[in-house]
Order: C-alpha cells, then structure tokens, then sequence
C-alpha cells in the first residue's frame, strides 16, 4: 500500500506545528525522519495514523481519502507512538487477544502468543502492562503494531527505551516487515540506527520536512553532519 | 456478525476493568452507602409514620445515591480509556465510533444496575419500608430504576467523553450532565414514590417521561457519538 501525504500543516491555535509538509511511502521502503524534540514529528505521525485530522492537506492511502474515510484505511496501519494505546490493568496477552478481536484477527490466541515470544515478553504473559518498564512496554508496543499485519507502519521513536538486544530485534523486525513489501515510516533522534534500518532519510526541523537523500546516495558520518549543521543553524537563528 | 462480536469484545473489557479495579468499586459502593446513610442520620433516628413520606424520602435518597454514584462510574470509565491512549488504539482498529458508544452504555448500565440491586433494600431498610415490599414491587422498582440508568448513562457517556479530555473534567461532567439528566430524575423519583408507597404506578405521565426521554437521548448521543470520539 502507497501513503501520500500533500501540503499537511497541522495549526494548535496560534502555533504552526506542521508546515506544507509532503511525503509518501512506497512499499518495500523505510522512511526515516530525524529531527529534535519539538520539531513535529509526533504529531506528523498523528496525522499520518489518522488520530489527529490535519488543519489543511491531503492524505492518501491508497487511493482512499485518509482524512474523511479514516475508518477505511485504519485496519492497513500499524502504529507505535508515545502512548502504550493499550490498558495497563490488562496484561499483554490480553490486551494484543482485545485488540486483535476488535481487528478481526484469525487465529487469534496463537497470534498473539507468537508475538509476544518475538518481542521476548512470553514470560510476562500474565502480568498486568502497568508494572512494564519503559523497555517492555516498548517491546508490547511492537508487538501490538504488528499484530493486524497491517502494510504500513508507523512508527514513533520505536527504539527509545530499549536495550542492545531489543534494538537488534526491532532492527532486524523492521528489516523483515520491509521484505514484505511494507511501507515504513521510522522517527528518530538516533541517526546511527534510523541510517541503519533507513532507506531515504528526511529532516524534519521546526515542523518543515526536507528530504536528505536515499541510502545509496549518502554515508551516515555525513547525515550525521549535516543533521548537526541543520541544527546548529536553527539554534543560532 | 463482526459488529456483535466487536461489541461484545468491547463489553467484556469494559466491566472486566471495572471489576478488576477494587479500589473505584469499593469507593463507589462506599460512597453510595455513605449517601443513605448521611440522609437516614439527617432524617431520622424517628421517620415519619405516613407511608407516603417514608416512600418520598426514601426515593429521593435512592436516587441521590445513584446518579453521584453514577457520575464517579462515568468518569473512572472514560478515565481508563484516555490515560494511556487506549481509546485512540480503539480507534486505530477502525472499528465504528457507535460501537465504542453503546458498549460504554451498555457496561455503565450493568454495573449501576448491580450496585442499585445491592444499595436498593439497604436504603429501604435504612427507612423502614422493607417489610412491605413484595417481590412484585420489588421487581418493579428495579425496572423503573433499570430504564432511568439507561437514560443517564446514555447522556452521561458521551458528556463524560467530552468532558474527561479537558482540564477539570470530573467537576465538569457533574456541571454538565446534571441538569440535562433532569427530567430522568423527575420521572424517575416520582415512579419509584409511586410504587413505593401503593406498589404500582398510579400516574402513568411519569414513567411515560422517563420512557421517553431515556430514549431520545439515548437515540441523540448515539448520532453525536462519532463526533465525540473521533475529537
């Protein structure tokens, strides 16, 4: 499925916080929008997920008019923001086995007894969400993400809060889902590992997307470079 | 068929968390019995020998006790949806706005209900109306009681998805819901005096209020609640 998002500016009263940004994800690629706190980027995702309606803009998916049919296009998403988007009294198990009925997922039980052993929860499958570390409930936001099969994913900061050895596995998981054909947005601070699981790579700076460039087209000492001169320039101005 | 079972899905988690949480369930039945009890004090040691003063007094309080009750039901069931953003992961699944609506509807009124079965003969014994109730009368108070609650939760869920997104929304939703719950109260405080005090429902004008506007706002909120949920 192609997401095409045109001229988004998402206004909060007086402040712009998204500005005629422009972006579409293809198939079999992994988008990856670096930027500071406070640039956009999660209210960008927002909007991309349908959650939040943008003040002017387009938003496609394919082909469906995201922003009046949301209902349409939701099921094809896959979303991780700051949020759990889940209940903390329920434990993993049940909250993937509640939403997965809610997605109509087959197979339900097997479903979500599989991810939770991908993401290394299986032995937390009983207790409630509420006393999860950051890091688990990073690696349940992963498995709730995945758990529709959905052929877009959105995924907000997905490595914070992670260890060495759940990093690797989102890494190696957004590389999988990218095998599939799945389209992928990525927001990052960590330019190293958004280089990595990246195949085009944007700035977004003060709620202005710029597109860099395509993998094979730069180094990640360079993006590192540039993303640091970007930044210098608009502290200093 | 997905409908039901999106619904019922949605039903189940609803009054699993409701129960789970022991602490809102006992400070609920807490408070309601706190509210009979600080009127059967005020009111009593000595109440009035009339049938029909006992009938009015304990119907008040009954009522009293339910919708503040109700009101601290609302809001902890919408709190738990927006804490930790689960009701945008509802809404990521693309399931249909109306369906969130009538499960919160639905699960709101089964767990009313349940506390006004347990609250209901306490309060009568508290006003010394209990050896006269029969189980006829009995069955009846609970289904004029059972369509009020249907009426205030209707109204109140939507208000208490409003509300419980802004700043302040537990006072706001009392601010909020009361007065439009007004004619709920009416039919139904004056339905229960009636069957009370002679057993039956001797002016039909009351209940048909009730009745009638349980159902309209049953049918408005249920048009207002895509609106509702998707902001």
């Amino acid at each position: 499925m192609r997401l095409n998002a045109s001229q988004i500016t998402k206004n909060f009263g007086h402040r712009t916080i998204v500005k005629n940004v422009n972006l579409t994800i293809n198939p079999g690629e992994v988008v990856a929008i670096f930027g500071p706190n406070g640039a956009g980027k999660t209210t960008f995702i927002k909007i991309l997920a349908t959650l939040l309606r943008p003040t002017s803009g387009k938003l496609e998916i394919e082909g469906t008019d995201a922003i009046v049919d949301y209902a349409q296009v939701r099921n094809a998403l896959g979303v991780i923001v700051h949020e759990n988007l889940a209940y903390p009294a329920l434990t993993p198990f049940e909250n993937l086995r509640f939403f997965g009925q809610m997605y109509g997922v087959n197979d339900l039980e097997t479903r979500c007894k599989t991810l939770l052993d991908d993401v290394g929860l299986s032995r937390f499958i009983h207790e409630p969400l509420h006393i999860f570390s950051r890091g688990m409930t990073q690696r349940f936001m992963i498995a709730r993400a995945l758990l529709h099969y959905p052929s877009i994913l959105l995924l907000d900061e997905p490595f914070s809060g992670l260890d060495a050895s759940a990093k690797q596995f989102a890494v190696d998981r957004i590389a999988q889902e990218r095998q599939n054909e799945k389209g992928i947005l990525i927001t990052t601070h960590n330019i190293e590992l958004g280089y990595l699981v990246g195949t085009r790579f944007l700035f977004m700076i003060n709620g202005e997307l710029d597109e860099i460039a395509k993998k094979d087209e730069i180094e990640v000492e360079t993006l590192l470079r540039m993303y640091e001169e970007r930044l210098i320039n608009t502290t200093s101005n | 068929m997905k409908a039901l079972r999106q619904i019922a899905a949605l039903i189940r988690k609803d009054l699993g968390l409701q129960f789970r949480s022991k602490e809102t369930l006992a400070l609920i039945f807490v408070f309601s019995v706190l509210v009979v009890l600080i009127f059967a004090f005020a009111f009593g040691p000595e109440f009035p020998t009339e049938k029909t003063e006992r009938g009015k007094l304990a119907a008040s309080v009954l009522w009293a006790a339910f919708v503040f009750a109700g009101i601290i039901t609302l809001n902890r069931s919408f709190a738990i949806e927006r804490s930790h953003g689960a009701l945008q992961g509802i809404r990521l699944t693309g399931v249909d706005a109306s369906y969130v609506y009538l499960s919160k509807v639905i699960s709101n009124v089964v767990f009313l209900f349940l506390l006004e079965i347990v609250i209901t003969p306490i309060a009568l014994q508290f006003f010394e109306l209990f050896d006269d109730v029969t189980v006829v009368t009995l069955l009846k108070l609970f289904g004029v009681l059972s369509i009020g609650t249907l009426g205030f939760c209707a109204v109140g869920v939507l208000l208490a998805g409003m509300s419980t997104s802004t700043n302040g929304g537990e006072s706001l939703l009392s601010v909020i819901l009361l007065p439009l719950v007004i004619p709920i109260i009416m039919g139904g405080t004056k339905c229960t005096v009636s069957i009370l005090v002679t057993g039956g429902l001797e002016d039909r004008f009351w209940l048909m209020m009730l009745v009638g506007s349980s159902l309209v706002f049953l049918a408005s909120a249920y048009l207002l609640a895509d609106a509702v949920i998707e902001e």
